[in-house]
């Protein structure tokens, strides 16, 4: 925790590196047509499709750390989505309004996981079950099973702060996960969490508030995974109540991928994202792999068990 | 002058009356112990002190202001720090992350003054005379060096009352003297000490003034020099002890019960040789690191020998699982009681037929024969609960760990290990417990009894196995072996290297 780059992140990145070669290699194209997979426009597809993971990869990775669990998120990116295009399309709000409506939705999701786990004192588990049916259940009441088309209502050339709107969503990403990094490593909050994942009983008889710091971490994770939908909603043009459906465990596995560990105490927001990515590579190049098409959830789960032990028998190693 | 006062303090759980009117004062800068049996009320007393539960009635006065205390951050602010029996550490935190969990030092806004808190650390440990990198990981620490690491981190609050509960019991003895070295310290600049122990030998040495709790209530407050350790135990347990044991000589008969030849387990212990007779009480005495519990998971069958051999009554077996182990006649009463002798979650009929029954390989659940046995178990060996069907946590740690023993004695077996069977037990159930053993060797049991506290190994053991670094370091017959005789065979190498 002392140092920026940690070395697990390291192994991440190296990961990250290898995976990149390979793909690089074996889509390596004939003669003098372009790289299918190594260019600038698909390095930024790829980014733009990981942000949406990794941004609640960052509430997730503190969820994790803090030695609780956190189910919701994919329900909530849902939820965002479609709360967010129905006041912008439907109500006729503006955009800005209409986001942070999305975003309160968000955090309001992650207060009642707060209630359920520190005050009704639920498993972290059950209560964000709960919380991911809700948020889900109250997308599909929204909709009423239509969707928001938000895509013809921003026109063509919007440029959120002057920049194209496909940089946005990586941007966000890589801005939180310095932010988060900095955060968990250099700051108080971060490190009573780290404390509250390693021993909660210990953390709450050395005068740490454990019940407003836990508060705080399903307070966030409820608001960037909101701001996942969010960005979602922008980059496909559309709010609708089964997007993401299963992105909380694609969430999960990113953070363990990693380096946090279920048990708590351990892990870093870094890690998280860096875990995103190497499944959005995943994602991207393997449809490019003729035949390969219905292997690619196959291939994402084999991964995470793979990388894990991997990093579990380096850990022995070192010791 | 009064210090710290407890006035008429009381508190119920439920039916429980844990604490009833508690009314006695420590002095500002004195170290005060506070003594009495398992359930006396001594943790609840200390649970109100710093702030983790509230009394229902009475209340804490320290230099004639009251104290109202809502939480452990409020005592900490208070100036009140504790040293909790169980250790609490963050094992994935660095050690200066431990000593200032909770109260980091920081920059506005909450960023981390890393460099301060490690050099505070440093400075801590230097004056506790500890040689441990403040960036070591917590984990990577011994027992002895997690509790200090409490001190200092009370220490590093400038504490003005520190609270030690039980602080020796993983320590050698080496270890709890620098800790009673660090205590004198603390005394000599003015810190005033509660002191929680069983141990009496520690309270006369470091403590002032002795005050005695029995069935939360007070039982009198004593000062060291006008008292002796036997009025202190009859406060403690509101009546006299029965007089110890005679040693009796251990009556043998044919094949030795356990006979372990060259066992060998690299790094834990190596070519170690040993038998107990059937009948007989052997003692293992041996500082924490020096392989005794691993010796006693391999005979069990938790851990497999590189090389030796195990008989069992003159028969040779390669005990292969603790199942196997078990239907060969060897039972283990492991050290920790909580973590692997009890299931929490049965009531105390399920956990005393567990091992008869997977001994036994049963698959249905026989229940109105079990519930018998039970009901003859718990009377047989005296366990204050109140049936088969009461749950281990409504237990007196002492009657705990009677459950653990009744257990294994009910798979009738021939050889019988319990490591530290009296760690965390107060004084008459220890008593009651080392009767259980006597009276086992004298129908033929075979026991190897592993404890750190010698007079303990002394009073119950016919023979004394003194293991260091590994090896049987030597063997002394139960009325040659006295504390020195063992203790040198168990540090003589660590002394002639320091």
């Amino acid at each position: 925790m002392k140092r920026f780059w940690h070395v697990r992140e390291l192994s991440t990145i190296a990961i990250l590196i290898f995976e990149i070669l390979f793909f690089g290699w074996y889509l390596w194209p004939d003669g003098s047509r372009s790289h299918p997979f190594l260019n600038a426009e698909n390095a930024l597809l790829i980014l733009k499709y990981s942000s949406i993971y990794g941004i609640a990869a960052v509430g997730a990775a503190v969820v994790i750390i803090s030695g609780g669990i956190d189910l919701a998120p994919g329900s909530i990116i849902a939820l965002a989505s479609v709360v967010c295009g129905a006041l912008f399309v439907d109500a006729g709000w503006g955009l800005g309004a209409s986001l942070m409506a999305a975003l309160s939705v968000g955090v309001g999701a992650g207060a009642l996981s707060a209630i359920l786990i520190v005050a009704v004192k639920l498993p972290p588990f059950i209560a964000t079950l709960g919380v991911m049916g809700i948020t889900r259940g109250l997308a599909f009441i929204v909709t009423e099973g239509r969707y928001f088309d938000l895509s013809s209502k921003l026109s063509g050339g919007w440029r959120p702060l002057g920049l194209p709107a496909d940089w946005v969503a990586p941007l966000v990403m890589i801005a939180l996960a310095i932010v988060f990094q900095i955060l968990m490593t250099r700051f108080q909050w971060g490190r009573q969490i780290f404390s509250i994942g390693g021993n909660e009983t210990a953390a709450l008889f050395s005068g740490v508030a454990v019940g407003r710091i836990k508060t705080s971490v399903y307070l966030l994770s409820g608001l960037l995974a909101a701001v996942a939908g969010v960005v979602l909603a922008l980059v496909q043009g559309q709010g609708k109540a089964d997007l993401a459906t299963g992105y909380e465990l694609d969430i999960i596995a990113s953070a363990v991928v990693g380096g946090a560990s279920l048990s708590g105490g351990r892990g870093s927001v870094l890690g998280a994202v860096l875990g995103t990515l190497i499944f959005g590579v995943l994602r991207n190049a393997l449809p490019q792999i003729p035949g390969a098409t219905f292997y690619d959830r196959l291939i994402v789960g084999l991964a995470v068990i793979v990388i894990v032990v991997m990093d579990q028998l380096l850990l022995k190693r070192g010791e | 002058m009064p210090g710290l006062e407890f006035q008429d303090v009381t508190k119920s759980f439920g039916a429980v009356r844990a604490l009833t009117g508690v009314t006695f004062s420590v002095r500002e800068g004195e170290a005060h112990a506070l003594v009495g049996e398992n359930g006396a009320g001594k943790s609840t007393l200390l649970k109100v002190l710093t702030g983790i539960i509230r009394p229902d009635a009475g209340q804490l006065r320290w230099l004639d202001r009251t104290l109202t205390l809502a939480s452990p951050r409020d005592a900490l602010e208070r100036g009140i720090g504790m040293v909790y029996q169980e250790m609490l550490c963050f094992p994935n935190l660095s050690v200066t992350g431990n000593i200032f969990a909770g109260r980091e030092l920081t920059a506005a806004g909450g960023r981390l003054l890393e460099s301060e808190m490690a050099a505070r650390t440093a400075a801590l440990l230097d004056e506790l005379h500890l040689r441990i990198p403040p960036r070591a990981a917590a984990e990577s620490l011994s027992a002895a060096h997690r509790q200090l690491l409490q001190v200092a981190r009370a220490l590093a609050f400038e504490c003005r009352i520190l609270v030690l509960d039980e602080p020796t019991t993983a320590l050698t003895d080496a270890e709890a003297d620098h800790l009673f070295a660090v205590l004198e310290r603390l005394k000599a600049r003015g810190v005033t000490l509660l002191y929680v122990s069983h141990r009496l030998p520690e309270v006369f040495r470091l403590c002032d003034r002795i005050t005695v709790l029995r069935d939360g209530g007070y039982a009198g407050t004593f000062e060291r020099n006008e008292v002796a350790p036997d009025r202190i135990v009859r406060a403690m347990v509101g009546r006299d002890l029965p007089p110890r044991a005679e040693h009796q000589a251990a009556t043998l008969r044919d094949a030795p019960a356990l006979r372990v030849r060259n066992l060998t387990r690299r790094p834990c212990f190596d070519d170690v040789c040993f038998t107990v007779g059937a009948g007989e009480i052997v003692g293992l005495f041996g500082l924490v690191g020096s392989g005794r519990s691993e010796l006693l998971e391999t005979i069990f069958g938790l851990r497999r020998p590189q090389t030796g051999s195990i008989e069992i009554a003159g028969r040779r077996v390669a005990i292969r699982s603790p199942r196997h182990a078990a239907r060969e006649g060897i039972a283990l009463v492991p050290e920790e009681r909580h973590r692997q002798g009890l299931f929490f979650n049965l009531d105390v009929r399920h956990n005393l037929m567990m091992p008869a029954r997977t001994a036994a390989g049963d698959i249905l659940i026989r229940d109105a024969r079990e519930r018998e046995q039970a009901q003859r178990l718990i009377a047989e060996w005296r366990v204050k609960a109140a049936g088969p069907r009461a749950m281990p946590d409504s237990l007196s740690g002492g009657n705990q760990q009677k459950v653990v023993l009744a257990k294994w004695l009910a798979t009738s077996p021939r050889v019988l290990m319990l490591d530290e069977p009296t760690k965390g037990v107060d004084v008459g159930a220890k008593f009651e417990i080392h009767e259980i053993i006597r009276r086992q060797a004298a129908h033929g049991l075979g026991c190897l009894v592993v404890s750190s506290d010698l007079p303990e190994v002394l009073s119950l053991c016919h023979r004394v196995l003194v293991m260091r670094e590994g090896h049987i370091q030597g063997e002394l017959a139960g009325d040659a072996a006295d504390e020195e005789s063992v203790m040198h065979l168990a540090t003589s190498d660590l002394r002639d290297a320091s």
